[in-house]
């Protein structure tokens, strides 16, 4: 309808910000690189135990893993490697790197996704709500709601669901991304797995969804007053109409570049929320590597992470132009 | 007449109606899957080359030692049916029992042998200890293990069990590196279980053995859960997710929680003894007075402690080695006579000393939460003989830095005594270089003490040991380089059905004997 003669402009934008991305994830690598390898505290520790090891077993292990060169030296080495697409050994998992993310990606993927997708549709829904009667009692509900949502840590937040839901009420499970004690298969499996994905998301999504509510309201209500909009009704248009096929539509612009920056948050809220529920995921995984130094994990997350959140705000952007023809790249 | 009597008599009945199905249920039933707590993923399952707790957790399961150490701590055999000690006590000859590795190749001596020599000796700390004084480990044949002595030791045949001397397969680990071999991460033992799964994170799943040359578990299966987070461990137990925690993962404030709870059992008791104590700088000027340090023993209320940060948990410090090992006590350096909570006696020692105004750095690990409460409460106690304290927490990697680096003032620590003194607690006092881990890491070195040490480590006759003991506890109680807080006692909770707990010394171990009685 409206960006057909865009494409060629937008492909072009995209493959621009593509270019650009990479001196920023170099830089990212870099800094955290040097930052972590600065940072107090020893990996080896964390790997021995509780009791004195021998001396030549402390200097073993830390020539395998290469602690014994310099910073610059494993700096570059570190960086050459990545290039090659060898993210490292983990100290801790004993595992290569890009195995170890690969296998927690996916439960993480879904946690984020779901939470995006949910806190989205409820936001939206709920702004919508706010913005039909301004000052009613919906609006307030729904505002004074956004701003406990706003102001509750998520972790916090999951530890009173799981207060709430699994110890006092028994409804949900506490903590895993599965049943343990059953193995499931098929659908059931399917169904334990969304059970125990739903506290989960709805600790992660809940600041996600007050900033949408609060966004889409105010989004909305500026929307309502243009011009277009009092033609439209001037039409003979049903107030739903209006609000649905007419307003919402530009109204979601903000929301939707919004996801994007709003998106390494959820990433950051992730790590504590995982840790809360014992979900095996990659904010976790962050969580646990920061307590053992194993910095080759933590790089390769902070690599995924900055990838992935300048991924997604590039996806926004172009859906930013698909849904307003006003825009060209 | 008639109605008396059986009034009088129907207590008995009822009472004996009542034991009857009591005695029914205590019949082991097997079968059934346990769910065990674990607080962190472990690096790998090899308990050869590692102290870590949850290592040996799952390791000790899955592979076997020479001895275990019954409940009583005495150690009977294991792999070994039973073992001969020379008079002069230096050589122990091991017999072996008919095993298999869970891959069906045989346990013989030789894997014994490599297992000790290639593996544990290098790597493992707490084995080393006993390495250091051994002579030599030899198989005269497929069925035998001698382990000969360079001078008697007591607490050898502790150290021979599969927390510090597992018996790993020769023909995997031959030739390769321990460190990096892949039978850490699935690992072919000889112990009750065979190992499953691991799936990183969340669980490891290991299967009855149905070789193993004892008798077989009673359990189809146990799960380990990681569970990383310390709330959410008693809560997985509080709603069924769960079947056992150990006191190790447990925050001592839910223990009354889980008491209280009807469909849950809870112990506490002592297991293997472990201290908490603080660390005194004494490199750092004014501390290096014994008077302060005396002050500062003076000024702090361990009872307080004991019940406000750990739950009750604990006995309040009874001496420089607690009271876990009646040997290693001596009645007169009793803290709680030598160092009653005094704090004007505290103030009065720190005048004497000319010391005003110190301002004291007490790091600790943040994850501790127990030490965080002991850190304010002592906070409170110094600031009344005017001692600043300043609290560091600190996370664990920086806090071992900080602690064996020598930058701090004083610091709490927590050490188990790994069954015997000269093993886990000698450390604290012996003369240690500076920059090493979990030794002593006070700067204090006394010679005189350190040879003390030494003898009554080798020696097995307590009686002999304590004259040792006594000596060193006069001079280190004068010296308190260390302040000795108090005694852990060690705690569980479990699910109410769950029966076989403690069957032997260490909690991890002998989870073959656990079973589920019908509710």
């Amino acid at each position: 309808m409206a960006s057909e003669g865009n494409g060629g402009g937008l492909a072009i934008y995209a493959l621009r910000r593509v270019i650009n991305a990479v001196p920023l994830v170099l830089g990212v690598v870099v800094v955290n690189f040097v930052l972590i390898a600065l940072a107090p505290g020893d990996p080896v520790t964390s790997l021995i135990g509780e009791y004195p090891a021998p001396p030549e077993y402390v200097e073993r292990v830390r020539h395998d893993f290469g602690l014994d060169r310099s910073i610059p030296e494993r700096l570059i080495l570190y960086v050459a490697n990545v290039a090659r697409g060898d993210l490292g050994f983990s100290f801790a998992n004993r595992q290569s790197v890009t195995t170890l993310l690969l296998q927690r990606l996916g439960r993480t993927l879904v946690l984020m996704l779901s939470t995006v997708v949910v806190a989205t549709a409820v936001g939206l829904l709920l702004g919508v709500l706010s913005a039909r009667r301004p000052g009613s009692l919906t609006d307030r509900g729904a505002t004074g709601f956004a701003l406990v949502g706003y102001a509750v840590p998520e972790f916090w937040l999951g530890q009173l669901l799981i207060l709430v839901f699994a110890v006092w009420l028994g409804w949900l499970p506490a903590g895993g991304f599965r049943s343990v004690r059953v193995e499931y298969v098929g659908f059931a499996a399917a169904l334990d797995s969304f059970r125990h994905m739903l506290l989960p998301m709805a600790a992660l999504s809940f600041r996600y969804m007050a900033i949408t509510t609060r966004l889409t309201r105010a989004s909305l209500l500026e929307v309502m007053s243009a011009q277009y909009i009092t033609a439209a009704r001037g039409r003979g248009l049903s107030e739903n109409a209006v609000l649905w096929r007419h307003a919402l539509r530009a109204a979601a612009l903000p929301v939707v570049t919004v996801i994007g920056y709003n998106f390494a948050f959820i990433v950051a809220g992730s790590a504590l929320v995982e840790t809360v529920f014992g979900w095996p995921g990659i904010g976790r995984l962050m969580y646990d590597s920061i307590y053992t130094r194993d910095y080759p994990v933590l790089l390769g997350i902070l690599l995924f992470v900055s990838v992935t959140v300048i991924l997604v705000n590039l996806i926004t952007d172009a859906l930013y132009a698909v849904l307003d023809p006003r825009v060209r790249y | 007449m008639f109605w008396t009597r059986l009034k009088r008599s129907a207590p008995v009945a009822v009472a004996l109606l009542l034991a009857v199905p009591a005695f029914a249920q205590e019949t082991p039933v097997p079968g059934g899957t346990a769910i065990v707590v674990l607080g962190s993923d472990p690096e790998h399952l090899n308990p050869g080359i590692s102290t870590s707790y949850p290592v040996g957790a799952v390791g000790v399961n899955v592979y076997s030692g020479l001895v275990r150490l019954a409940a009583d701590g005495r150690p009977e055999g294991d792999l070994a049916s039973g073992w001969t000690v020379s008079d002069d006590n230096l050589t122990y000859t091991f017999t072996l029992r008919a095993a298999n590795f869970h891959d069906g190749t045989p346990v013989t001596s030789a894997d014994v042998v490599y297992s000790m020599l290639e593996v544990e000796a290098p790597n493992h700390g707490r084995f080393k200890t006993a390495f250091d004084r051994i002579a030599s480990i030899t198989a005269p044949d497929a069925g035998t293990v001698v382990i000969t002595l360079k001078e008697p030791y007591a607490p050898l045949l502790s150290l021979l069990t599969a927390f510090d001397a597992a018996v790993l397969p020769k023909h995997l680990f031959e030739g390769t590196d321990p460190l990096t071999n892949p039978a850490n991460d699935a690992p072919i033992g000889s112990g009750p279980f065979k190992f499953g799964t691991w799936v990183r994170g969340e669980r490891i799943e290991v299967v009855r053995n149905d070789d193993y040359y004892l008798e077989p578990a009673l359990l189809d299966r146990v799960i380990f859960r990681v569970v990383p987070q310390d709330v959410g461990r008693s809560t997985a137990l509080e709603v069924g997710e769960a079947d056992l925690l150990w006191g190790f993962y447990m925050p001592p404030v839910d223990l009354p929680r889980l008491a209280a709870d009807p469909n849950l059992q809870t112990w506490t008791g002592i297991t293997i003894p472990a201290l908490y104590f603080m660390f005194i700088n004494t490199n750092t000027p004014r501390l290096d007075d014994v008077r302060v340090r005396q002050a500062l023993m003076y000024a702090i209320d361990r009872e307080q402690i004991v019940e406000q940060a750990q739950g009750g948990l604990g006995q309040a410090g009874s001496g420089p080695f607690g009271a876990g090992f009646a040997y290693a006590y001596s009645a007169a350096t009793d803290y709680r006579t030598l160092y009653p909570y005094d704090p004007d006696k505290a103030k009065a020692l720190l005048a004497e000393a000319g010391v005003t105004g110190l301002k004291l750095r007490f790091v600790y690990d943040s994850a501790r939460g127990a030490f965080a409460a002991a850190g304010n409460i002592i906070r409170d106690q110094l600031r009344r003989v005017g001692i600043e304290v300043e609290l560091q927490p600190a996370e664990r990697a920086v806090m071992v830095e900080r602690v064996y680096g020598g930058d701090y003032d004083i610091t709490m620590q927590s050490f188990t005594s790994g069954g015997d003194p000269a093993i886990g607690y000698h450390r604290i006092y012996r003369s240690a270089a500076p920059g090493t881990p979990f030794v002593n890491a006070s700067g204090y070195s006394n010679a005189q003490v350190d040879e003390w040490l030494e003898e009554a480590g080798g020696l097995a006759d307590q009686d002999a040991r304590k004259a040792y003991y006594d000596r060193a506890d006069e001079v280190l109680a004068h010296d308190v380089p260390v302040m000795v807080l108090f005694d852990e006692l060690a705690s569980e909770a479990a699910a109410g059905n769950l029966r076989g707990m403690r069957t032997l010394l260490d909690q991890r171990d002998g989870l073959e004997y656990l079973w589920f009685a019908k509710p």
